[in-house]
């Protein structure tokens, strides 16, 4: 479960990313998290990752309170974190079984269960004859399906993808959003995205944001610019 | 090792600067070690020696050379007194001369003088015994080794002060190459490390490649400066013989042992090669510290 309760993030020179922001999200929900740019969705992400600290209000993240937690917290916190990325965050020196194999050795798995799990998440995901292949071969869809296999293999109770189809055509970007279609119900899948077509036409819980401040929280709904 | 090599191929005069540093540092600091033993192993030879020698001319009988035995015992500054015969002088000087009969030949005990070796209880005495000795009738000749052993003193206490201060400063440059060049890989891997501590690595976790990195190069730093200085001494063994015949053996005083440095043996190889092992894998440890410590602040 993930609550924010009045969460505020003031930045130095005064401007807020969020204004008393509260939510919570139960277990293995689908989220999308929508608004203009500037609402608050990356902000949000962010302090989910613990990249942000809040200036104000709690963030409860399976049952712990990461306002204020130590480093080695926060390296568990995020070892159960999936995130993507808009920038697809995909290191270009490592072939892909490497870089989605990455995300299991931090988590401490012996070779041949690294191997037996990412060969079963890049089959998900649709690369598994690609897994030699380095990253400079690929489309930007391809890699964006690497950078998904990565945050999903191994132990992860949550997802969280921050304009996964930012970077990508209309086409590609469905193909993506099929794949987080086929996690739903396994984690908590937290997307931030402005595209109005994906969000309206998957039907699951909204949250607009709006210059900071949380206007709607719709349980099944659409959304519009 | 496939990470190591491939960090190494991507960055080769980074990693060489850092190697050579840590080759030189290692290497003169064993030239350093090696020869401070070997000068601290010559001061205990000359030690061990009898510090001052009296020769009497070969006809003077014994109870002149007892009388100046039982005097300077009775002085309280002697430590030891040793008395040897023409006799025992001739076999001492058999067997110093085995391999040669044709001086074994020309020489017979009557020629040989009679000694008397002497052991001062403190070097300071050594200049009184020696001026007693010269004014005793019958005396041929007094050898004296305070010169010496007061000038190896003073070359081991220049040597190893000097030592410390290049041996630091040593350390220091190599530790300070060392995490400049790591730093700068760091620097290009900056996107790499941010993502794993996104994806949740811990420190160890980050700093692992980096370290394993300088500890290949510790290590095969020390490895090499060992087998170049192995070579060089092989080489020259001859010589050193040569030089250093009629010295049994040299052996260092380390805390409760003896370490026989002369001749070479195993057992002091296998100490260079662990000290310098030992240094090359702390010069690394702690500069691959030093280079990673600012990249893993959250």
């Amino acid at each position: 479960m993930i609550v924010f309760d009045k969460v505020t993030k003031k930045f130095p020179l005064g401007n807020f990313a969020l204004n008393e922001v509260s939510f919570e999200i139960d277990d293995n929900e689908f989220i999308f998290l929508v608004g203009p740019s500037g609402a608050g969705k990356t902000s949000i992400i962010k302090l989910i990752m613990k990249e942000l600290s809040p200036t104000s209000g709690s963030i409860v993240i399976d049952d712990e309170d990461i306002s204020s937690s130590s480093f080695k917290k926060i390296s568990r916190l995020r070892r159960k974190i999936g995130a993507v990325f808009q920038d697809f965050k995909i290191l270009t020196d490592k072939s892909i079984f490497e870089n989605v194999a990455v995300t299991c050795q931090i988590q401490n798995l012996d070779k041949g269960e690294t191997k037996k799990r990412v060969r079963e998440t890049l089959s998900l995901v649709g690369l598994e004859k690609k897994e030699k292949v380095f990253p400079v071969q690929l489309s930007a869809g391809e890699l964006q399906r690497v950078a998904i296999a990565r945050a999903i293999v191994g132990e992860k109770k949550f997802l969280v993808a921050d304009e996964p189809t930012g970077n990508l055509d209309p086409k590609t970007s469905w193909e993506i959003m099929k794949i987080f279609k086929k996690l739903e119900g396994t984690k908590t899948i937290i997307i931030a995205t402005h595209n109005s077509d994906i969000v309206n036409s998957f039907q699951k819980r909204v949250l607009v944001l709006k210059e900071g401040k949380l206007v709607k929280d719709k349980r099944s709904g659409g959304y519009d610019l | 090792m496939k990470e190591v090599f491939t960090s190494l191929r991507r960055t080769p005069y980074q990693s060489m600067a850092g190697f050579f540093v840590l080759f030189f540092t290692l290497f003169l600091s064993l030239v350093l070690f090696i020869s401070l033993s070997f000068v601290n192993g010559f001061l205990s030879y000359i030690e061990t020696r009898p510090q001052v020698t009296v020769y009497f001319q070969p006809k003077t009988p014994e109870n002149n050379i007892f009388k100046v035995r039982d005097e300077l015992s009775n002085s309280g500054k002697i430590l030891s007194i040793k008395y040897i015969n023409q006799k025992q002088a001739f076999e001492i000087y058999k067997s110093l001369n085995k391999d040669n009969p044709l001086l074994l030949e020309m020489v017979s005990a009557d020629i040989l003088p009679p000694s008397l070796e002497i052991y001062a209880l403190k070097p300071v005495y050594l200049p009184e015994i020696a001026e007693y000795l010269k004014k005793q009738g019958n005396v041929d000749e007094v050898q004296y080794q305070k010169d010496i052993v007061d000038r190896l003193l003073s070359l081991t206490n220049v040597l190893r002060k000097g030592s410390l201060i290049f041996f630091s400063y040593l350390i220091l440059m190599s530790i300070i190459v060392l995490t400049t060049t790591t730093s700068f890989k760091i620097a290009l891997k900056k996107d790499e490390i941010e993502l794993l501590r996104l994806l949740g690595a811990s420190n160890s976790f980050i700093r692992k490649p980096f370290l394993n990195e300088s500890l290949f190069m510790g290590i095969s730093a020390s490895v090499l400066s060992f087998l170049i200085l192995i070579t060089f001494f092989l080489y020259f063994n001859p010589f050193l013989k040569g030089y250093l015949v009629g010295v049994p053996s040299l052996s260092l005083d380390l805390y409760m042992t003896k370490l026989n440095i002369w001749p070479l043996n195993i057992v002091f190889f296998a100490i260079m090669f662990s000290l310098s092992l030992l240094f090359g894998c702390i010069i690394a440890v702690v500069s691959s510290f030093l280079a990673t410590r600012k990249y893993l602040k959250v």
